[in-house]
């Protein structure tokens, strides 16, 4: 139950943290009620993840101090962190691969001798008991976003937290997958346990939060109770600027002109993932791909970028600019122009430990492999400084390593990475996940822009809202192959849902 | 031999040539129900093509020529055998295919000029007739040695004798513009070239003087057939029948085709038709289409209804369909007059009338 005056569980005062002489978070003051879902927001870079390592030891205050029910603490490290309650769902996953659901879901909480089956039994029924249909006996590796995040939620719980900390929970869920987990989160909040809920989709934290803080430049901005927000105003509070009217919230009303086709995929079969799926992608349009989470949107498109291989028999073609194409590797498909802009950008997308420039030179490499005796410094510098300002990437200088930005900057870097290619079909696959709300309605210019241009460019995204404010056409998928197609103007959230589950 | 062990690899691993792939019907050929629910001019039993001065509309019928003022026909030639093509002539006359093996003009300057038959060339199955505006004419011979009747012959016989020949009505010469084509049917003048529907090969070929053939068009997810100026620049191409999986399996299974064409009647091959639905015997019997007295998404047509508007490049702006439930199939010629579009529905033998405007409204919505 929440009230005025209960002792916070859960709070920081004047809380500083320094990143090499620059404060990433400054003089934070922020508490959090018992069984309160307290919804953190802002622009990337704002100091969300580092506040919420804090809390979760994973770093250190520099300055200020941190209490848990009215008392000093300090964790060093996540483990200090969950001994007195508090447990963190990271935005990108951090669990073992290699090992099975219910090892990871044990793991650190093992006992002396351990029978694997009872494990999967406890696992199996722990599971159940949270709704989360996900195979204990599955690899990690082996699972899609969605569940990799289920498994993540569902440690937490495990571990008996009092304060849960969910990092952009939602963004690799589908939209039933998110209903099962807002009722969880209430759930957890009927039992006492306190909930933080970092999220770039502003409707979820009006939807369940109880109260707001809003951070911008490290410092906190305003927090206040859920009733007195709207979407207008947290947006402004987040930017200091206007920016409900530049992206999401507005509907596409008219339709480019389609050029000539520049992909034609047929019967391309692929695993149990594709499925029989045929699809067009014509120059100078946007073409939006939705489909809920294992429905073979992003296969499709990886198979295409020679990222993965369609099936050895009977795999279907794929034409480009009508002439067949059969890539096993993505090097010759960026000589081609094909340009595929991963959805883990982490994992795929950039170098985390080479420079902005460094990174995007070697996009341009990948090119002109075998044209380029040298690496030529001055070039990558010279790039490197042209797709910054050209994509108002927000660093000190253009050698600064990519790891140290924030998500938004980081997926410009990835965007610049292919954009130097010069591709002519471009496929943008969840571009603006884990980006912050000013980032996002620049990467939605950039794609705008760049189908203005006549480029060929394919948006995957999860998010209703984001592919009918981007599309030109619509493709919805599912199982494995594309079962309806709309036009901007005709589509609806409604029709196009009710094509991706029916 | 290295190209012999290619083609087994391909064969076998079911890629290259031997990929059975299908393009989709989507973006500008997303199908819709326009040539559905056109309204229908007219029924005729023996319609065989449409012709327009600008004016008019003309249609071949059986061995008459009739033209329409508004919804009333007048027969204005009777000739002597079947028409299977026609073309108005930009000096008031027509020009007609006479059972597909001689072209006659009818009328205007060059009144009784006539090639084939007798004389020096020999046509066959003369299918398309269009004339430029310097009166010259470009004709499509189909195929040599079958008729126009005989397209799926041409068809499951894998034929490639198409040709086109360019008459000239003011001295009678003829001059040969292509030959070896995988069935010409339409043609029409386009930018200084000759642009030729190759049905069998999916697209449309421009011939131009002095260059090599290039594909305007390739990829068309049916057969194309006659080709017709738009008023606002572009064409008109109609796709009489449809690609399907099951078919182009078929062409490739070259023992079972030529035991098919030898020992089953014709009409009960696995072909394309231009209608479909009118016996059990059918190869895709009533029982696999329909499920609860609705057709499934999922049957493969045997006949569908297609015309397809082109920019003056070839690019495809958009499509009028008749989809594989509907009865106005086997679309064979569609002209523009008078701000509709005119379109000869073989399969239903129909004459159909589209108000243009309010047709491109509909496809592109």
């Amino acid at each position: 139950m929440t009230t005025e005056f209960a002792p916070p569980v859960l709070e920081l005062r004047k809380a500083t943290k320094v990143y090499a002489g620059v404060p990433a978070i400054e003089e934070v003051d922020f508490s959090l009620r018992s069984g309160e879902i307290h919804a953190i927001v802002g622009e990337n870079g704002a100091g969300k993840s580092t506040m919420t390592k804090v809390m979760a030891g994973v770093v250190n205050l520099s300055s200020g101090e941190m209490l848990v029910d009215g008392h000093n603490v300090s964790p060093k490290t996540p483990n200090d962190a969950l001994r007195i309650g508090i447990a963190m769902v990271f935005q990108e996953t951090s669990l073992v691969p290699t090992m099975t659901v219910a090892q990871n879901l044990f793991l650190g909480q093992e006992r002396y001798f351990n029978r694997l089956r009872g494990i999967y039994i406890e696992a199996q029924q722990f599971m159940q008991s949270l709704q989360f249909d996900v195979d204990p006996t599955a690899v990690v590796s082996l699972l899609g976003a969605a569940k990799k995040q289920m498994v993540e939620i569902a440690r937490a719980v495990l571990h008996n937290a009092k304060v849960i900390i969910f990092d952009e929970p939602t963004a690799s869920l589908t939209p039933e997958e998110k209903k099962y987990f807002f009722d969880l989160v209430l759930d957890l909040k009927k039992r006492g346990v306190s909930i933080i809920f970092i999220s770039h989709a502003l409707e979820e934290a009006l939807l369940v939060s109880d109260r707001i803080t809003i951070l911008r430049d490290g410092k906190r901005v305003v927090t206040d109770d859920k009733d007195t927000f709207d979407r207008a105003r947290i947006v402004k509070e987040m930017v200091g600027r206007d920016l409900s009217q530049t992206h999401y919230g507005q509907r596409k009303t008219t339709v480019r002109q389609q050029g000539k086709r520049v992909l034609s995929v047929q019967n391309l079969r692929m695993a149990a993932m594709v499925k029989n799926n045929s699809l067009s992608v014509f120059a100078g349009q946007v073409t939006g791909v939705f489909g809920l989470v294992g429905s073979g949107r992003t296969e499709t498109f990886k198979v295409v970028a020679g990222i993965i291989k369609r099936d050895f028999m009977h795999g279907g073609e794929i034409l480009l600019n009508d002439r067949p194409v059969r890539y096993l590797v993505p090097a010759p498909a960026v000589r081609d122009g094909v340009a595929y802009v991963t959805e883990d950008r982490k994992l795929e997308g950039f170098f985390e430990t080479k420079s902005i420039a460094g990174n995007i030179y070697l996009g341009l490499l990948a090119k002109l492999r075998g044209k380029r005796d040298l690496v030529s410094r001055r070039e990558e510098g010279e790039s490197g400084e042209h797709w910054i300002k050209r994509l108002n990437i927000r660093a000190i200088s253009k050698d600064v390593k990519a790891i140290e930005l924030s998500g938004g900057n980081q997926q410009k870097v990835v965007i610049s990475k292919s954009l130097i290619q010069d591709p002519e079909l471009i496929i943008f696959d969840e571009p603006t996940r884990g980006v912050d709300v000013g980032a996002i309605a620049e990467i939605h210019q950039l794609i705008n822009q760049l189908a203005d241009e006549g480029k060929a460019v394919v948006v995957i995204s999860s998010y209703l809202p984001e592919i009918m404010s981007l599309s030109d056409r619509i493709l919805v998928q599912r199982m494995g192959k594309v079962v309806e197609e709309f036009s901007s103007p005709e589509a609806t959230e409604e029709k196009i849902m009710y094509a991706a589950i029916h | 031999m290295i190209d012999s062990i290619l083609k087994l690899t391909d064969r076998l691993l079911g890629r290259g040539d031997a990929a059975i792939t299908v393009p989709v019907f989507d973006g500008p050929l997303k199908a819709n129900n326009v040539i559905e629910a056109a309204e229908v001019l007219d029924s005729l039993e023996a319609a065989q093509d449409l012709a327009t001065d600008g004016q008019h509309l003309f249609v071949a019928n059986g061995t008459c020529v009739l033209r329409y003022k508004g919804n009333v026909s007048e027969k204005i030639h009777d000739f002597e055998a079947p028409v299977t093509a026609i073309a108005c002539l930009p000096d008031g006359g027509i020009a007609v295919s006479l059972a597909g093996r001689e072209v006659l003009v009818v009328g205007g300057d060059y009144d009784g000029r006539r090639w084939g038959g007798s004389g020096d060339i020999q046509f066959y199955a003369v299918n398309a007739i269009t004339a430029s505006t310097d009166g010259l004419l470009l004709v499509t011979d189909g195929s040599v040695g079958r008729s126009t009747a005989h397209w799926k012959t041409d068809l499951m016989s894998l034929g490639a004798s198409g040709r086109v020949f360019e008459l000239n009505p003011a001295n009678g010469n003829i001059r040969s513009v292509a030959s070896g084509l995988s069935y010409a049917y339409g043609v029409c003048y386009a930018d200084g070239a000759a642009w030729v529907s190759e049905s069998w090969r999916h697209r449309l070929v421009a011939f131009r003087n002095d260059h090599s053939p290039k594909a305007v068009i390739s990829g068309l997810p049916g057969y194309p057939s006659r080709l017709s100026p738009a008023a606002g620049g572009g064409y008109w191409l109609t796709c009489f029948v449809l690609r399907t999986q099951l078919v182009e399996f078929v062409l490739r299974e070259h023992s079972f085709r030529k035991r098919m064409l030898k020992e089953v009647e014709p009409q009960y091959w696995i072909a394309p038709a231009l209608n479909s639905g009118n016996t059990f015997l059918e190869p895709m019997q009533g029982a696999h289409l329909k499920m609860m007295g609705v057709v499934k998404p999922w049957a493969p047509p045997r006949s569908y209804g297609l015309i397809i508007r082109l920019n003056n490049n070839g690019e495809i702006l958009y499509s009028l369909h008749s989809r594989f439930d509907g009865k106005n199939h086997g679309v064979v010629a569609a002209v523009e007059c008078q701000g509709d579009l005119y379109a000869l529905a073989q399969g239903s033998q129909r004459i159909l009338k589209l108000p243009l405007a309010e047709a491109e409204r509909s496809a592109r919505a």
